[in-house]
């Protein structure tokens, strides 16, 4: 449809309209697809963290994180469960990897109350983990405090 | 520039320059926002206690620190007091400062002293303790850990049981 106008005389300009229409049709791909490309449960993080350190193993498939958002419930990845599930839930999660790599994941949002946080320690505990991740976002840009290495 | 061509006659074609940078713009925040690396505190917690432990023969390591959150927010390193949740320069700093004096008195970690095939600062004793009341907010407490954390702590304990 780009062609028929300038009365016989060439057209001397890209025509964008196909490109537009793709890219259309992404972006609306893309806000489409976002939601349902977020793992878990919507909670608000600790933000700002200077010295929290990066860990991709997080949104590995195979990584135990429970959540805490603000209404107070568990959840194991985005399935809400009480205490007791949760700790049957976890043990069988982490009966197949080494010593190492028990560690479990909390994602809490800020304003739960820390007792929660804690019942939710004491449950993996129970199950022998000596070990978690508070996960929390990092600052953005700021360099990382070079630390003693993680153990 | 789609309306100079055609000879002064109007061209009949819709200016898209200004949509294509708005989508571009558009793609490229897209693109920016989605991979944000998650990050997180590494933290050891108590393994299961044990009831018939006796716990009354356990020595206390005078090393111990401990760095306490009071439901006013107020933080206590041990017994001194210093700042609170939201300015916690002054722990960050005696922690610091602390550390640093244990590296000159090369003070090791129980079973480490004689491991020198590990470098000299992961045998420095810097395992601080975070003890806070239930009550208080998570990302208050997540705010102390990563405060303590800056100031080179490793590992970080939570503690978990008699809490107030």
């Amino acid at each position: 449809m780009g062609m028929t106008a300038g009365s016989g005389g060439l057209q001397s300009e890209i025509n964008v309209t196909p490109m537009v229409d793709v890219m259309l049709v992404l972006l609306i791909i893309f806000m489409v697809v976002t939601p349902f490309l977020q793992k878990d449960v919507q909670l608000t993080l600790p933000r700002d963290m200077k010295n929290a350190e990066e860990d991709t193993a997080i949104n590995a498939d195979s990584s135990v994180v429970i959540s805490i958002p603000e209404d107070g419930k568990y959840y194991l990845s985005k399935k809400q469960m009480g205490l007791d599930e949760l700790k049957a839930q976890v043990e069988k999660a982490l009966a197949n990897k080494k010593e190492e790599e028990k560690i479990v994941y909390i994602k809490s949002g800020v304003q739960v109350s820390y007792g929660e946080v804690v019942n939710v320690i004491n449950a993996v505990r129970e199950k022998g983990i000596d070990r978690i991740g508070l996960v929390a976002d990092k600052k953005k840009g700021e360099p990382q405090v070079t630390a003693a290495p993680a153990t | 520039m789609g309306m100079t061509g055609g000879g002064g006659r109007a061209v009949p074609f819709i200016n898209v320059t200004p949509l294509i940078d708005v989508l571009l713009v558009v793609i490229i925040i897209f693109l920016v926002i989605t991979p944000l690396k998650p990050s997180r505190f590494k933290a050891d917690i108590p393994s299961q206690r044990d009831p018939n432990e006796d716990v009354s023969k356990l020595k206390p390591n005078p090393l111990t620190l401990v760095v306490s959150i009071s439901t006013d927010l107020q933080l206590k390193l041990n017994q001194d007091v210093m700042g609170s949740v939201n300015d916690p320069g002054a722990l960050s700093a005696k922690l610091q400062q602390t550390f640093q004096q244990r590296r000159e008195q090369h003070a090791y970690k129980v079973g480490m002293e004689t491991a020198t095939n590990k470098p000299e600062d992961e045998r420095i004793e810097k395992t601080v303790f975070v003890k806070a009341p239930r009550a208080l907010h998570y990302g208050d407490v997540v705010k102390v850990i990563d405060a303590i954390k800056g100031a080179g702590a490793n590992p970080v304990g939570l503690q978990v049981d008699d809490l107030p």
